[in-house]
């Protein structure tokens, strides 16, 4: 079955780079009006025990499953796999190296998330607040957008198939 | 005149709008029932699911198509930036927005470091694109899919709460050294 969702699959190619800019648009007013950060969120809460950051996150994730509910409600098409758990069980939404077990995702999803929190944390921010620093004029933040766009093409060109040949040398893939 | 009064009863109170806007906690909320109304929008051009936000994939599809088109590789990237006419724009939509929003409200403040930190923010990116792409997301996809559904995104979040508590001892132990 092919996911469906209000817009047709001809709309819809050409809509989403428009939808998308929109939505980016908010996020980035939204973004700086409230310094919101995820990475943030969590070392203000260890560090200061501030919760303004961190309640910012989880309701990041509220929302998100309150939308999702909502919206499987009305068009159960969009979302073929809600509730995830229930019908695909422990194996992760698509993202990360396709193909592999349940058990080389959580090591990614270990090895990677250390990774993320750790230079975050060095470097002052998760990656939205980077990109709203460089739009209020933060040139090391504008050195730190630019890295992702090099890492990206690097992480799919190299990185990716390494990572799935290491795994399966391992014995975890 | 009118448009004076208008706007200097803007200055003395801050819009109702701008007050949300301003608290984390609304705006958390906002993003993710706009990710989930994207899908809904979108799905049909492809997937993959709780794909609504997220910075690190977002920006590996605007540049992968970019360098595919000007170097003729096939990087890959998510189904729906392969089948739209254009990947998805939200971080472009992001550095305009934040940038717009930041003029009007005057606070853009260009701020420079010195040149080893640009070299140090510039490998934080590359590293920080690499380890975000392992997981499948930066940590707002992870919390979308934390709120579709997926058990590794909510042990990808803890693993990032395990490195910012890392950090903040290597960063605390940094700064004891230094004085």
């Amino acid at each position: 079955m092919v996911a469906a969702g209000w817009l047709t699959k001809d709309v819809a190619v050409i809509a989403v780079p428009l939808v998308t800019l929109f939505l980016g648009l908010l996020i980035g007013w939204l973004g700086q009006r409230s310094g919101f950060c995820s990475i943030g969120g969590f070392r203000d809460f260890f560090m200061f025990k501030h919760t303004r950051l961190l309640y910012g996150y989880i309701a990041l994730i509220v929302g998100a499953f309150i939308g999702y509910l909502v919206f499987w409600l009305i068009t159960p098409t969009a979302f073929e796999n809600f509730f995830w758990l229930i019908g695909k069980g422990l194996m992760p939404v698509p993202g990360a190296p396709a193909g592999l077990t349940v058990a080389a995702y959580i090591v990614l999803a270990v090895v990677g998330g250390i990774a993320v929190g750790l230079i975050g944390v060095l470097l002052g921010g998760c990656p939205l607040r980077q990109v709203v620093m460089t739009s209020e004029g933060n040139i090391k933040s504008l050195g730190f957008v630019i890295g992702m766009c090099i890492g990206a093409v690097v992480y799919t060109a190299w990185i990716s198939g390494l990572a799935v040949t290491l795994l399966k040398a391992l014995g975890i893939a | 005149m009118i448009m004076a009064e208008i706007k200097a009863k803007t200055e003395e109170k801050p819009s109702c709008l701008d007050t949300l806007a301003r608290n984390p906690l609304y705006v958390g909320l906002a993003i993710g029932l706009l990710a989930a109304f994207v899908q809904v929008l979108l799905i049909s051009a492809g997937g993959p699911e709780a794909y609504g936000f997220c910075v690190a994939c977002h920006t590996r599809d605007v540049v992968n198509v970019a360098v595919n088109d000007l170097a003729g590789t096939k990087l890959a990237v998510a189904a729906i930036s392969q089948n739209a006419i254009l990947p998805v724009m939200t971080v472009i939509g992001v550095l305009i927005g934040a940038f717009v929003s930041a003029q009007y409200y005057k606070e853009f403040r260009t701020k420079a470091g010195s040149a080893v930190s640009y070299i140090w923010y510039l490998l934080g990116g590359i590293l920080f694109m690499i380890f975000a792409l392992f997981m499948g997301g930066c940590p707002y996809r992870m919390g979308l899919r934390i709120g579709y559904g997926d058990v590794v995104a909510l042990i990808g979040v803890i693993a990032i709460i395990a490195g910012v508590l890392i950090g903040i001892k290597i960063a605390t132990s940094m700064a004891e050294r230094e004085g």
